[in-house]
């Protein structure tokens, strides 16, 4: 009993000392919270975002559930620390890509296609802490400033040009291109910010290079599916507003390489925080009709083994497809997921739809009938009995 | 011409605001260069046929919370949103409404602003309200742009809600529900030169934007009765006489109202 006690308290001890910060980088600065606007442009910026806020904090699409927002809450806190943290609204917003975005008064937005996306709390941590850059750095009021300059400075010359009738339309471009790539390097600076909150914090810093690397991989297989060209990750378009992800995953490694990549990824505790939030999400990202993304995306979440929701979600794609050879494999993946037991029983639902398009009437009317046992109430039920019935 | 404020969502989208940001670019230059198409004549007001406000019996009705902005107008054409001219020209708008109800003769109770379901109910509701002004304004008040059904002539007046008005808070006890949103921005020294050196090249480009409406919705079928809005609007709204002179145009052709509200055409503020 002692000895346990013992060994209790020794694995407690060693805890915070495996935990504790092990940045090389410099410490960051203290921060001070409950900031408030000073100048005109910046209340007027502040103005803006509360009244934006306001309409967001009610609006349909916030997910609301308190235990998801305060574990993406404790994420950011992880990773940049309780002070900073505490001066930012987290709204988790059911929008299927991936995606975040900062306001200037600290209204923080993260898209559940985001959270579906990042496979571990040290990358979640590192798209956050990248947000939170922007706001520390107080980059929307930035930004404003360089747009008023960039198209005062249009208009005047402009109207110079009109005057001395000289063609200004070079210029003019180059002011404009000067204004993207400023909008540019306020994300250099905030992935690199973010990689300095992440270094000091219990998570893996290098994972935010992961991110980019998979963003770009399920870019191309999108454009594949779709029969377009890929886009290219070797240089950066004019009106770009952020870095090419390739020159981002670069930079993020070569960071991680010289501070040295050490923390936890805490990829087990993300996958039990969102398991009961897959399905949705996955539900929602087949809705948008992207088959070459979903199914990369779909291999990346089954790295560690095809699940039953993955399956169904599969499934769900395919039929959605709904080419004769789709139908076929849709139903495949509808068993399988079956067969693990535990599988949504729409997967009964998707499993009849396909066979009875695949001229299979017989076993898709009797897993129809599966399905309207298991849920004799649902939506379309009236629908799905006179497809059950025998013809 | 309405030109973007920036980024309405906020800088620093981690991506995907790369593909949104390209259209706003484009209308970002163009706005820059500040050549804005002349006001096309365009109607300002329309009533649902057959409604008229009951003169004799007093209408409660509700108002919700205005959406007022205000600000300056940069020399390339951008909003500078200003907080002291917005919260400024909010309660002068909400004293302004409150002069203007007398002449109205109904009562008019300001909603409190609600928690929990009741506020998402109205979130949804004050943002349908809006899809809908706006359709209005695009689809039947424009006459370069109207739907087949709206452009015959006499072309009836028929918008709803739907009756799920009725769950808004506050919405049970009362008739009617006013939506008034208005948005100022003032042209700055640097648009206002800019203007005057346009002029000597035969450019005309606008310097300021003024525009606002008000919506009257029944509170118990949800059908728009009466809508005004106008792009050009008089009345510094910074100032108390400015606000009433605006309020005044708001409530323009209110149904049943008494003509004294009435206002001569919009001022030099504009």
């Amino acid at each position: 009993m002692i000895a346990r006690a013992a060994l209790a308290a020794m694995l407690a001890l060693a805890a915070p000392a495996l935990a504790a910060p092990k940045a090389k980088l410099a410490a960051l600065p203290p921060y001070a919270g409950a900031y408030q606007p000073q100048t005109v442009d910046e209340r007027g910026q502040w103005a803006e975002a509360d009244e934006d806020e306001r309409q967001l904090r009610d609006s349909a699409a916030v997910v609301t559930d308190p235990a998801l927002n305060a574990y993406v809450r404790r994420v950011l806190c992880n990773a940049v620390g309780d002070d900073r943290c505490a001066s930012v609204r987290i709204y988790i917003l059911r929008v299927p890509v991936f995606n975040a975005s900062m306001s200037a008064n600290g209204t923080m937005r993260v898209y559940t296609g985001l959270l579906l996306r990042v496979r571990s709390e040290a990358e979640l941590a590192a798209v956050l802490g990248h947000e939170f850059g922007h706001f520390e750095e107080r980059h929307v009021l930035a930004g404003f400033r360089a747009a008023r300059t960039a198209t005062d400075l249009t208009t005047w010359l402009t109207l110079a040009g009109g005057y001395a009738a000289v063609s200004t339309a070079a210029t003019s471009h180059t002011i404009a291109g000067n204004f993207y790539a400023y909008g540019r390097d306020q994300e250099r600076a905030a992935d690199r910010l973010a990689f300095s909150y992440t270094a000091a914090s219990r998570y893996r810093p290098g994972a935010a290079a992961d991110v980019w690397t998979r963003v770009m991989d399920e870019n191309d297989a999108t454009s594949l599916g779709r029969h377009q060209r890929s886009q290219r990750y070797d240089k950066v378009a004019f009106f770009a507003s952020h870095p090419a992800p390739l020159e981002r995953t670069v930079t993020l490694r070569e960071l991680a390489r010289k501070d040295g990549d050490d923390g936890e990824d805490a990829t087990d505790t993300y996958a039990a925080a969102l398991a009961t939030w897959r399905p949705q999400f996955l539900t929602d990202q087949i809705k948008l009709n992207d088959f070459g993304g979903t199914e990369y995306l779909l291999a990346q979440l089954a790295k560690d083994g095809w699940t039953p929701d993955l399956l169904f979600a599969r499934g769900e794609l395919y039929r959605q497809r709904g080419n004769p050879r789709d139908l076929v494999s849709a139903a495949g993946f509808y068993r399988e997921a079956i067969a693990k037991g535990d599988a949504d029983p729409l997967a009964q639902r998707g499993l009849g739809l396909a066979l009875l398009r695949s001229g299979d009437a017989a076993a898709g009317r009797q897993a129809l009938t599966d399905y309207l046992t298991l849920r004799p109430d649902c939506e379309d039920a009236a629908m799905l009995r006179s497809l059950a019935a025998a013809q | 011409m309405a030109c973007p404020d920036g980024d309405p969502a906020g800088i620093g989208g981690m991506f995907m605001t790369r593909r949104l940001k390209r259209p706003v670019a484009a209308a970002l230059w163009v706005c820059a260069l500040g050549f804005a198409a002349p006001a096309m004549a365009q109607e300002k007001s329309a009533t649902r046929e057959g409604f008229t406000l009951p003169a004799s019996a007093k209408a409660r009705i509700l108002l919700f919370r205005p959406r007022v902005r205000v600000g300056s107008q940069s020399t390339g054409g951008m909003f500078e949103p200003n907080a002291d001219w917005t919260e400024q020209s909010k309660r002068n708008l909400v004293t302004a409404l409150g002069a203007a109800q007398n002449k109205l003769g109904h009562t008019i109770v300001t909603a409190d602003e609600p928690v929990g379901p009741a506020a998402a109910t109205l979130a949804a509701y004050r943002a349908l309200f809006a899809t809908v002004a706006d359709a209005v304004i695009t689809y039947q008040f424009f006459p370069g742009n109207r739907l087949p059904t709206k452009k015959r002539k006499g072309a009836a007046f028929a918008w709803t809600l739907g009756p799920g008005v009725r769950d808004v808070p506050g919405a049970a006890d009362a008739d009617y529900i006013l939506f008034l949103d208005t948005e100022d921005q003032f042209g700055s020294t640097g648009r206002k030169v800019a203007q005057l050196f346009a002029a000597g090249l035969g450019v005309g480009i606008t310097s300021g934007v003024h525009s606002g409406f008000a919506g009257l919705v029944d509170a118990r079928t949800g059908d728009l009765l009466w809508l005004n809005a106008d792009r050009q609007m008089g009345g510094d709204v910074r100032e108390a006489a400015g606000a009433a002179k605006r309020m005044a145009q708001l409530l323009e052709d209110f149904p049943g109202s008494v003509p004294a509200v009435k206002v001569a055409a919009a001022g030099a503020a504009k």
